[in-house]
């Protein structure tokens, strides 16, 4: 009964609304281009936020980094994380993680000739750390034993090249000297400045055993298959025992400024978000006080016939319900295809700038300018929510107003 | 009023504070004179391991030093040189000799607690700071010498502490940062007849902020003010050094 009631409401509604077409048509426009604009404003916010996340764990920071209690602080190459191989493993097999693998960091002083310089040592496992928004953007460039890779800025300083001989000289972790030859294979470009002005890249095995380390590492590096589980998956790895006394560590405890970063984003869509509610709501308020205005001989007919006003009521809302629900319907419609179409190709804001550089550097983080849009249910649903609420709220001073009128002033009046 | 201050003053009379440039002169000589010639022993002891090396070090002056490391055989032949403000490395296993860069001067010297920096810089303490007598020290009987960095120094410390004893020998030497932090302490003890003269034979270096870490360095045998060829201080000298 209710529910017919209610039907038949919406569909008199329906009706009511297209007796004038053009107010109805601008007012859904206004709601539909506000809700498209917020949508296409979140989706851009949505992959700067992920692409700033991505350009920051991915290359070097990882979504959870192990190590021993103290490195971060002073970086003594002896604070080491032992049975570095059988942590790796078990990482591996968490099902939340994506990849895991070790670093070696030792300063030590390279020299092509007789002139030493001051670098840092890294160790790394090439084939995990190569691959689209990680630290080596190629294929795996250290094929033979004792090669190096060498930072671009370092190279150029040191007037390395590819195919020069480097002497590497540090210290292992027991305090002893350590000294080899390694072959430059490259010299690299990677996304984060400090390895391209002091980096020299070798093989993790090979960092081991020049630095009297064999399984120890400083630094495990984990990759999970959601950003957002991070956390989830730091607090799983530290419960382990074979993690027992050593640090775990999400993106967000590591680098708590980029989460700020992120979180700034959030609340200007949701300040833009606010400010599309105000003009859904003038739209639709200005619609329904209109239309109200106008039918004052038509309610007072209505109620001198015996309608009941919360009848009248009932009509009022539910045209401005019917109004914001269909505005933010369509709008909603063509926000999500836009963001379909540009997601995969994604939008190069260099471009869009016109020219200008097509990286820039945050915090000693190299990224480029290319992000594609996205959108999460939520998103979507949140401003379809909130012009669904703001049409209501919009209806009530003219729906109250509706529900007071005398009938025979009414008939008279107006 | 003046009776009751002068009273402990006249019952145990401070000898009359030393002459503080003569003083510096004298410590500075001490493990050195003109020329010198020293076996030492190092005991490096951290929280993970203890190593010991056994090295020779040749000095002339106050800025030519030699050392070749002995022992163990792992690490033998690997010696520094310094002449000047410069300081290189020979390492006989990949038969290179690389120049320590100022950048690595604050680094420790052969995994010890030493830095090269200490290897330069031992001489420049009466350029770069102003010394005064600071205090009188009762156990062990000496004075406490304030070392002030000079203004416009760049450096690491800001204000290093000695402790001579009346007989004019280090016992304990402090080192503070630019922060006012107390970052190490240098102590001298056993004394011994050594090349000659009575010296502290055994020096401990002790890193303030890490806990169980020290380098201990014992001098085995020194012979003073001996002839040494000319190139002893030279890049060839170095590359020979077995």
């Amino acid at each position: 009964m209710t529910a017919l009631a209610g039907s038949s409401t919406i569909r008199m509604a329906w009706r009511n609304l297209w007796r004038n077409r053009r107010r109805t048509a601008l007012a859904l426009a206004a709601i539909g281009l506000s809700v498209t604009l917020v949508l296409a404003y979140t989706s851009i916010m949505r992959a700067y936020g992920d692409w700033i996340v991505e350009a920051i764990t991915g290359p070097m920071l990882g979504h959870v980094q192990v190590h021993a209690p103290q490195w971060r602080k002073d970086r003594l190459m002896d604070r080491t994380l032992r049975d570095a191989g059988e942590k790796l493993e078990l990482l591996r097999a968490d099902p939340g993680v994506a990849d895991a693998t070790a670093r070696v960091y030792a300063p030590a002083l390279a020299a092509r000739g007789e002139e030493g310089f001051a670098v840092m040592v890294v160790g790394i496992d090439p084939r995990a750390e190569s691959g689209p928004a990680r630290l080596l953007s190629d294929t795996t460039r250290l094929t033979a034993a004792k090669q190096a890779l060498i930072g671009q800025q370092l190279a150029e300083q040191m007037g390395v090249k590819a195919g020069d001989e480097l002497a590497i000289v540090g210290q292992g972790v027991d305090g002893s000297l350590a000294n080899d030859l390694f072959i430059v294979a490259a010299l690299v470009s990677t996304p984060v400045d400090v390895l391209n002005r002091q980096g020299i890249l070798i093989d993790l095995a090979e960092a081991q055993t020049l630095f009297a380390m064999p399984d120890e590492a400083h630094e495990i590096v984990v990759h999970t298959h959601d950003a957002g589980a991070a956390a989830m998956v730091a607090r799983r790895v530290a419960a382990a025992g074979a993690f027992a006394g050593a640090e775990v560590m999400d993106w967000r405890t590591l680098a708590p400024e980029m989460v700020e970063m992120v979180r700034l984003t959030e609340l200007a869509g949701l300040l833009v978000l606010f400010l599309v509610f105000i003009a859904a709501a003038a739209g639709v308020a200005n619609t329904m006080v209109m239309a109200t205005f106008e039918r004052t001989r038509e309610f007072g007919m209505l109620l001198a016939l015996g309608t009941h006003p919360s009848r009248l009521v009932a009509l009022v809302v539910a045209e401005s319900i019917v109004l914001g629900v269909v505005g933010a319907f369509v709008g909603s419609l063509i926000g999500v295809a836009l963001v379909a179409v540009t997601h995969e190709t994604g939008i190069d804001y260099a471009q869009l700038a016109g020219g200008g550089p097509s990286a820039l550097s945050f915090q000693g983080m190299r990224m480029s300018l290319h992000f594609h849009p996205t959108l999460t249910v939520i998103d979507v649903v949140r401003p379809f929510a909130a012009v669904c609420l703001t049409s209501l709220l919009a209806s009530i001073w003219p729906a109250v107003r509706a529900s007071r009128l005398q009938p025979v002033q009414s008939l008279r009046g107006a | 009023m003046a009776c009751l201050v002068a009273a402990p003053a006249s019952q145990s009379p401070a000898p009359s504070p030393p002459e503080v440039e003569a003083l510096l002169q004298h410590l500075d000589d001490l493990y050195r004179s003109r020329s010198s010639i020293a076996r030492i022993q190092i005991d490096v002891t951290s929280p993970r391991s203890t190593r010991t090396m056994r090295l020779k070090a040749w000095t002339r002056g106050e800025d030519e030093v030699l050392v070749i490391i002995e022992a163990p055989p792992r690490e033998a032949g690997t010696a520094t040189l310094r002449v000047g403000n410069n300081l290189w490395n020979y390492l006989p296993r990949i038969a290179r000799t690389i120049r320590v860069p100022p950048a690595a001067m604050l680094g420790s010297w052969m995994g010890t607690d030493f830095t090269n920096d200490d290897l330069v810089k031992e001489s420049s303490l009466r350029k770069d700071f102003a010394a005064r007598i600071d205090r009188r020290s009762e156990a062990p009987k000496g004075w406490w010498l304030a070392l002030d960095v000079k203004p416009g120094v760049v450096g690491r410390w800001a204000r290093i502490e000695l402790l001579v004893s009346d007989d004019r020998l280090p016992v304990e030497e402090r080192h503070f940062d630019r922060k006012g932090r107390l970052a190490r302490t240098m102590t001298f003890d056993d004394v011994q007849r050594l090349g000659g003269r009575r010296m502290p034979a055994h020096i401990t270096m002790q890193p303030a902020d890490a806990g169980g870490q020290r380098t201990e360095m014992r001098y085995l045998d020194v012979q003073f003010d001996v002839p040494l060829p000319n190139d002893t201080f030279s890049l060839s000298r170095l590359e020979q050094v077995r």
